[in-house]
């Protein structure tokens, strides 16, 4: 008898400890990994604290990983993460080509990626894109930058980081307009690699052999005011500046007639549909569209009143 | 090793360099036979030598290094975005699916959203969407690259015959899917060629048939926000002009 009531407690007990066991590992949250080019620059920041606060919104656990614009650090980040089994990812990629085999890797060990604001060159490796619509938000400034200088003059061009699409599709909205305008002439283009401080050196630099330029068009705000920096310091504040993000200090000089124009991304909208993207998939859903652009709007005195 | 290479040419940029192979087996015959080594151990080492020797060559001859410029250019020189776009412009004008101006602004000013919907075309996330217009008008001005012109309902427009830029008609016309494209890149050169035949053929050809007191159709494309306030002065970008 005492064997019985022993071997029924046992079962009792071990019942209760396989229900307890797996009640607790059904309350153990998913974890989404949020994978950034950069947290040394505002714009990615806000990006990246978005994504993270949507993604715990949803109920998961998110962790933020700076890969410090270098594909090395980016792999390594990749790599703890699959590691430590994260369940998606919130991905903005530090270069186009380069990040393509880190998100392969993600999805060959099952683990959905999502971009955020730039673009891989592969449509099959990220589950979702979720892209600005940098052209045509750079066709808008290059239309703005031809009617501000009235056809003419002499300008430069400050690209961001050579490996990012973005850099590219920025550069080639802005020249589809300004190009065809041949009394418009382009006397430096050089890279500042998103970076206020460089933008400002690269600037200074140009500006030795340039002194008389017209205007500046920049790939991002960072480097519109790096820009507008190198060109109070020289004393030739009746260049124009053009930038690019919709960055806050940027829109207060359009308020105040220093700056002309950017183009207003929303990095908040790209960071809230990669996290509803990703709690979509964990609940099962598959179909995804590849790539999904996001409006970009410009920004300039007439209608800055309306933006912060 | 790389002395019995003979390097005729290295560039950092494009990574290519050519070999002589047989250069370099008669520099290795050379090398064994100076060594003063036991016959066998000569044969077996010039063996490993020749085997070693030939799978660097079979490896140098199964990888090919090119430049990204080189290779961005030939896949994009594959297709030919200057007959795709010319087709699509034939086919934006055959279709004529384009509503009529003062239909699409009553549905603005109605709030009707299911039409506003139907009518217009988005991408993506926005808050704007693009819309391919019809309507008649009489022309009041001439401006140089402007029209300004009069359409029904006293409704002043601003016809840009300039600033023909961007994703605006491609993405009115509703005819060009982001998936027909392998990246965003490749689909934004769809509209710079659609652009290009619209704003430096097209339109300045009709542009020379029309003056001030004409009345004309026009058909276009106009990007409307949904909390368009100002539907009085709107900028159409022009795609076909045409004197009644």
């Amino acid at each position: 008898m005492k064997k019985y009531i022993l071997i029924t407690a046992s079962l009792i007990l071990g019942v209760f400890l396989v229900s307890a066991c797996s009640k607790s590992q059904s309350n153990e949250k998913k974890k989404v990994a949020v994978v950034i080019s950069t947290l040394n620059n505002p714009w990615f920041v806000i990006l990246a604290e978005s994504a993270a606060e949507n993604a715990r919104k949803l109920g998961y656990e998110a962790k933020i990983f700076d890969s410090q614009n270098s594909p090395a650090v980016e792999s390594d980040n990749f790599e703890n993460l699959i590691s430590s089994e994260f369940d998606a990812i919130l991905f903005n990629p530090t270069d186009a080509d380069g990040s393509v085999s880190n998100v392969l890797r993600a999805k060959a060990a099952g683990i959905p990626v999502f971009c955020m604001d730039r673009e891989i060159n592969n449509d099959d490796a990220a589950t979702s894109q979720i892209l600005s619509d940098n052209y045509s938000g750079c066709v808008e400034v290059g239309i703005e930058f031809v009617k501000a200088l009235k056809e003419k003059g002499t300008y430069v061009e400050i690209l961001g980081l050579v490996g990012d699409n973005n850099t590219w599709a920025r550069s080639k909205g802005f020249h589809s307009v300004v190009d065809k305008f041949s009394n418009l002439k382009m006397v430096a283009q050089q890279s500042g690699d998103f970076d206020r401080n460089k933008a400002m050196e690269v600037l200074e630099t140009i500006m030795q052999a340039h002194p008389n330029i017209d205007a500046v068009f920049c790939g991002n705000d960072a480097m519109a005011l790096g820009a507008y920096q190198a060109l109070q310091a020289a004393g030739k504040a009746n260049v124009k500046v053009f930038g690019f993000d919709g960055a806050s200090e940027v829109i207060e000089k359009i308020k105040e007639g220093k700056i002309v124009a950017t183009g207003m991304q929303y990095p908040k909208i790209m960071a809230k549909t990669a996290a509803q993207y990703a709690d979509e998939y964990l609940k099962g859903k598959r179909d995804f569209p590849q790539r999904v652009p996001v409006e970009v709007e410009l920004v300039n005195t007439a209608n800055a009143k309306n933006y912060k | 090793m790389l002395t019995a290479y003979n390097l005729k040419h290295i560039n950092y940029q494009y990574f290519t360099f050519t070999v002589q192979h047989s250069t370099l087996i008669k520099s290795l015959n050379h090398i064994i036979v100076l060594g003063g080594c036991s016959l066998k151990k000569l044969i077996t080492m010039k063996k490993i030598i020749i085997s070693s020797v030939l799978a660097v060559v079979a490896i140098y001859n199964s990888i090919y290094i090119e430049s990204l410029d080189d290779l961005k250019q030939k896949k994009d020189s594959n297709f030919d975005f200057a007959k795709y776009s010319q087709d699509l412009y034939q086919q934006i004008l055959a279709k004529s699916q384009a509503v009529e101006l003062s239909q699409l602004l009553s549905s603005f000013a109605e709030n009707d959203h299911a039409n506003i919907a139907k009518y217009g075309n988005r991408l993506g996330i926005g808050s704007s969407a693009y819309y391919l217009v019809k309507c008649q008008a009489k022309i009041l001005e001439v401006q140089g690259d402007r029209l300004k012109v009069l359409a029904a309902g006293n409704r002043l427009l601003d016809i840009d015959t300039k600033f023909i830029f961007g994703n605006a008609i491609r993405d009115a016309s509703g005819l060009v899917k982001l998936t027909d494209f392998k990246t965003t890149a490749e689909f934004n050169k769809i509209s710079e060629s659609l652009n290009t035949i619209i704003r430096e053929k097209a339109i300045p050809e009709e542009l020379k048939t029309v003056k001030a007191g004409d009345t004309i159709d026009i058909v276009g494309a106009v990007k409307l926000g949904e909390k368009q306030h100002d539907l009085l002065n709107l900028s159409v970008l022009p795609i076909k002009i045409s004197k009644i």
